[in-house]
């Protein structure tokens, strides 16, 4: 409770100081716009030309599109910005100022700052998912699983995302690590099986794209065969123990600016 | 004259060192431009299953291609000044006797000796995951898909430059340059061979610049599609376009810096 009251202060903080550019926030809308048209586009591209990215309908391929784009808009909203944060605190050594605070080191890092840009582009992501989810003919059922899965694969693509900003104790500068993450998400706009084999097995068990997207859509959808697109629970829990394990350890390597 | 070369020399050294400082970052910079591949991996499964025209081969040679295009005209310029307007930075600069302008594209310049070996390597490990993929294209149309990536790279630094000097009006203006940055992720054949774009959003995007940007070079050294040598006068026009509106930009906005705090 203290801690939601908590995110309340930040966002409306941070929000507050980002509107000073409200220009930015203008032509972020007509990015998203564009962003947003061209990626239907690149789907469309492959219908056109017959291919049915291994075996989804159009509008199950948008469901899938659509995920990837919620994921894209909360590392724009949350992850990026607080993230690169780690990596300057680190540079000045203002971490110690976080690690004083009698709040969670973790929490503080994760949702202190958001980046309102982002806020068009989630707009049209969950349109792009409600449309899709709309013309799939989901049931309650299936649009309540729908929600439970997408939490699943944001709490992933968070814990990825901190694991990855979390080796800037030790490398310092390291921001573009967590512009690669984001730039490998790209794949997950599309189902895995539109995939070359060797890539769909990368995209499950070396870089867990298959459960951001792919997963929670063939829950929702019920395509799902096996238990296989269950274990995004399963994933998205463990990954993020392992980044709240690994923040704590890498925190002992912690040696602020002047020590 | 030689005074002139001393400069370019001096410039050039101290950025490249500056760069090999960042090596780390630029390595995932690099990792980070590996998305190409990701369009690859899909179309060359729809060619497998014989949805295309073109063979896996084809697209894996094309895409790499569009790979190395996009690395080659990669900028930044416009993060880089608009943090010194925001920051007062710029008023240091001012008082030499060099246009900013030039800082600025010594840093792009030497960061491409940094970047290139790098991306040696990256091809050495493409060429032995996908035999066959990587063929000589010839020296004709290597030297003139080199040309056309000069080319992209001289008009996408105006861009982003004319992007920064816009930071005199508007405090944050890295916002604006989002917009040609996706435009340039959708139109320029990243997606997709541009020949598989309808034919009616082909027409418009000869105009613009964006196919040039990547599908030109691209198409020279793959040699997926005849290239378009019109392309070359329209990034030439767009290039002039973006250079008179740098000079502009610049000579207005000079007059409204007010430094930090003045």
């Amino acid at each position: 409770m203290r801690y939601l009251r908590l995110i309340g202060i930040f966002w409306a903080a941070s929000a507050a100081a980002r509107m000073e550019y409200r220009a930015a926030f203008a032509v972020s809308i007509v990015a998203a716009f564009v962003e947003t048209g061209g990626k239907l586009f690149g789907v469309y591209l492959f219908y056109t030309s017959g291919y049915d990215l291994g075996g989804w309908r159009w509008q199950e391929a948008l469901l899938v599109l659509g995920l990837a784009q919620m994921v894209d808009a909360f590392f724009v909203l949350i992850f990026q910005p607080n993230l690169r944060r780690i990596s300057e605190m680190v540079q000045d050594g203002t971490l110690d100022f976080v690690l004083l605070k009698p709040v969670d080191s973790q929490f503080w890092m994760s949702v202190q700052q958001v980046g309102v840009v982002g806020l068009p582009y989630l707009a049209l992501a969950l349109g792009v998912v409600g449309y899709a989810g709309a013309a799939s003919g989901l049931s309650v059922v299936g649009w309540l699983v729908l929600a439970v899965a997408a939490a699943g694969a944001l709490l992933l693509a968070y814990a990825l995302a901190f694991l990855f900003a979390t080796t800037s104790i030790w490398f310092v500068k390291i921001f573009n690590v967590v512009f690669f993450l984001s730039s490998m998400i790209w794949s997950a706009q599309y189902p895995v099986q539109a995939y070359a084999r060797p890539f769909r097995l990368f995209l499950t068990f070396v870089l867990p794209v298959y459960f951001m997207t792919t997963a929670p859509a063939e829950l929702a959808l019920g395509r799902a065969t096996g238990g296989a697109s269950w274990a995004i629970f399963l994933v998205a829990l463990g990954l993020f123990a392992l980044s709240r394990a690994f923040w704590r350890f890498a925190l002992r390597f912690y040696t602020s600016a002047s020590s | 004259m030689s005074e002139r070369f001393a400069k370019v020399r001096t410039l050039l050294a101290v950025y490249f060192a500056y760069m090999l400082e960042y090596r780390a970052e630029i390595v995932f910079w690099i990792l980070g431009g590996l998305v190409p591949f990701f369009f690859m991996a899909a179309w060359s499964e729809a060619a497998r299953q014989g949805y295309t025209a073109y063979t896996p081969l084809q697209y894996a040679r094309y895409f790499f291609a569009v790979f190395i295009a996009r690395q080659l005209s990669v900028v930044w310029a416009n993060w880089t000044f608009s943090d010194w307007v925001r920051t007062g930075k710029l008023s240091f600069h001012l008082l030499q006797p060099l246009d900013p302008a030039w800082r600025i594209f010594a840093d792009h310049v030497a960061e491409r000796g940094v970047r290139l070996p790098l991306l040696l390597l990256i091809g050495l490990v493409f060429a032995l995951l996908f035999p066959g993929a990587l063929v000589w294209p010839g020296w004709t149309p290597l030297l003139l898909g080199l040309a056309a990536s000069t080319l992209a790279f001289l008009l996408s630094f105006l861009v982003a430059y004319a992007v920064g000097l816009l930071s005199f009006w508007f405090e944050d203006a890295t916002e604006i340059f989002e917009l040609w940055y996706v435009l340039v992720l959708f139109f320029s054949g990243m997606l997709a061979p541009l020949s598989l774009y309808p034919e009616a959003v082909q027409r418009v995007l000869l105009w613009t610049p964006f196919p040039h940007l990547v599908y030109l070079p691209a198409s020279y050294w793959s040699g997926l599609e005849s290239p378009d040598p019109r392309g070359f006068a329209v990034l030439g026009a767009w290039t002039l376009a973006f250079f008179a509106a740098v000079r502009l930009l610049w000579w207005l906005g000079r007059r409204r810096y007010s430094a930090m705090g003045a």
